[in-house]
């Protein structure tokens, strides 16, 4: 085993978190197997039933249902699909745009630099709910807008941190020597400064994974993330809220499932720094 | 001092100018993109084709979008940001309405989570190689898991709903009336010698400004201790020790100082942040603030309302980062020199 994958995985924060997101992954992936109901499917006669153990319970609907008697876990269930699409989707689509232009601002710096970093700039004059709050009137719903619209507000975060670290990188003397030898530009960005950024840029990717998590929450609470009849986390908590006095249950589930799912991209993100990050590495140890 | 801390501040505005108005184009824009007529709400289902076309020009849709952003741009100079297509009122107006109670809850969530976030970090600083300061940071992962907005309903739930203990509806209670001044309920009470208003304002801010706080004061804390722990590896510190200073002494007087630099950027950058996490606090509390007036403008598609408050945003933002950027410059004497 490389070192580097040993000392993540003797790392209990990284591989709770690894493990979290993972199940999450598995009911999402599982999720027609799994769920008991239609999550669509309508009871009307049992609305608003809390979950099976309390009193008024029933274990057709384990978790109970919501105001038009929709079971809660094949919602949440079905929900983590999507939160599980945008983790990954938009998290990956943000990282490889911000990583791109990190690196073109980082290695050939002037011009380029000037105008990447202008950019982040103006972005970051924004609150980025905001930001991606307007990209979504623009783009109107569905899933592949809500990807889009993270992707376009969030490559500053990835952007920002891993210009830097180019720009540490490509001083240090293994990058004239490639260019002595005769690598081309891109040779050098591929092979030489695109590994030595890749420990950061996982731990970026994995907290990035949460906050994508809660952007699209955010996004369907408004009603402006996925088309109406798909069954998302951020809906559930909208709708049930104007229940919360009957059913405090259907609030509380789906805010946990959105926790579980922050806590797990969280303690991936944090066991990842602390495992991969030689900075801190060197400070732990002195 | 003064006179970089003045040609900063003369920068920073000569810069901002054209963030905002690239910000302002771009806005622009995304919201032209709109697939949907955004006069569609604001017609009559039975409008005939030629009412639409009407209505378009007289909104002046029907021009090509650079047009459209001149003839916005030549307003907003005048002070006007239009007319919302909604509610039918001054842009300017209803954002000026309702931004004193954004300011109120944010700087309330700034102060609380900043005070939260400093205790925090100190402790886990003292407690530093202890199981406490395992357990700290554990609950501040767990603390940092859970975003704003679903701060504020756990809050309710626990705290409005369940114990019954404070308020959550509002900015105050509907029988308490101030007089409005400044828009600033909080300033309000005090001017017109309330103090029962004061206590209804204070109690109806609690949870939401508290919700704020939760979300900033895990990163307060995780950076201050970490400056604080570079901090005591510098030689200063030893040599303090040597010299027989008293360790409470050494944290306050010079540690402390000096550790507080980072945090304070982070604040910063955090503090202009906020103002996208009040958005949906203040649609839960209902909370006639900027973030509830987002909220709607974009549920009705009205865009002149939600092109002037993210204008106001993004002027907000750069303020933020402008007096942060001086407060670092007064207090951090290597940046003075240059």
């Amino acid at each position: 085993m490389p070192p580097l994958l040993r000392r993540v995985l003797t790392e209990p924060r990284a591989v709770i978190g690894g493990v979290i997101l993972l199940l999450v992954l598995f009911v999402a992936l599982l999720a027609p197997a799994l769920a008991p109901h239609d999550p669509a499917e309508q009871d009307l006669l049992r609305t608003l039933l809390p979950p099976a153990w309390l009193p008024g319970g029933d274990w057709d609907f384990p978790l109970g249902t919501d105001s038009l008697g929709r079971c809660t876990l094949s919602q949440l269930i079905f929900g983590a699909r999507v939160a599980m699409i945008v983790a990954i989707a938009a998290a990956s689509g943000a990282a490889i745009l911000g990583t791109i232009l990190a690196l073109l601002a980082g290695y050939f710096g002037g011009a380029v630099d000037w105008l990447i970093s202008r950019a982040v700039d103006i972005w970051m004059s924004f609150p980025p709910v905001v930001l991606s709050l307007i990209f979504m009137v623009g783009l109107g719903a569905g899933l592949a807008n809500v990807i889009l619209a993270i992707v376009i507000v969030d490559w500053t975060r990835f952007c920002r941190i891993v210009r830097s670290e180019v720009l540490a990188v490509a001083k240090r003397d293994y990058v004239p020597a490639a260019r002595l030898v005769g690598f081309s530009h891109l040779q050098i960005i591929v092979k030489e400064i695109l590994p030595a950024v890749t420990p950061l840029l996982l731990t970026l990717i994995s907290i990035e994974m949460g906050i994508a998590v809660i952007v699209e929450a955010i996004l369907s609470f408004v009603g402006l993330s996925v088309e109406p009849n798909v069954p998302a986390w951020g809906v559930m908590i909208a709708d049930a809220r104007q229940y919360m006095y009957q059913a405090e249950w259907g609030l509380i589930l789906p805010v946990l499932g959105i926790f579980v799912t922050v806590l797990g991209a969280n303690l991936l993100g944090d066991g990842l720094r602390r495992s991969l990050d030689p900075r801190l590495v060197r400070r732990v140890a002195a | 001092m003064t006179a970089t801390a003045l040609a900063l501040l003369a920068r920073r505005l000569l810069t901002a100018l054209p963030i905002m108005l690239i910000v302002a184009a771009l806005v622009f824009t995304v919201l032209r993109l709109l697939p949907a007529d955004p006069l569609g709400m604001s017609l009559p289902p039975n409008a005939s084709q030629a009412d639409v076309a009407a209505m378009r020009a007289e909104m002046g849709f029907d021009r090509p979008i650079a047009a459209q952003f001149a003839i916005w741009l030549r307003h907003l100079a005048e002070g006007d940001l239009g007319t919302s297509i909604h509610f039918r009122r001054r842009v300017v107006t209803m954002i000026l309405t309702a931004l004193p109670t954004t300011l109120e809850l944010v700087a309330a969530g700034l102060v609380l989570g900043i005070a939260l976030g400093i205790v925090c970090g100190m402790a886990m600083f003292a407690w530093r190689g202890t199981l406490r300061e395992q357990l700290v940071e554990l609950g501040s992962t767990l603390v940092m898991s859970v975003p704003e907005f679903l701060w504020a309903i756990l809050l309710i739930l626990g705290i409005g709903v369940g114990l019954g203990l404070l308020p959550f509806i509002g900015r105050i209670d509907p029988q308490v009336t101030v007089p409005a001044t400044t828009g600033f309920l909080l300033v309000d009470s005090l001017i017109a010698l309330r103090p029962a208003a004061f206590l209804s304002v204070l109690a109806h801010l609690a949870l939401p400004a508290l919700a704020l706080a939760l979300a900033l004061a895990p990163l307060i804390m995780r950076v201050l201790r970490s400056s604080l722990i570079d901090t005591y590896l510098e030689d200063y510190i030893t040599l303090a020790r040597l010299r027989g200073i008293g360790e409470r002494r050494i944290l306050w007087r010079h540690a402390l100082k000096n550790a507080a630099l980072p945090t304070l950027s982070l604040i910063g950058v955090q503090a202009g942040f906020m103002f996208g996490g009040t958005l949906l606090v203040e649609v839960i509390y209902a909370y006639p603030g900027l973030g509830s007036l987002m909220v709607d403008a974009v549920r009705n598609h009205d865009l002149p309302l939600i092109q002037g408050i993210a204008l106001t945003d993004c002027v907000i933002v750069l303020a933020v980062n402008t007096s942060v950027d001086i407060l670092y410059l007064v207090l951090n004497p290597k940046l003075r020199k240059q």
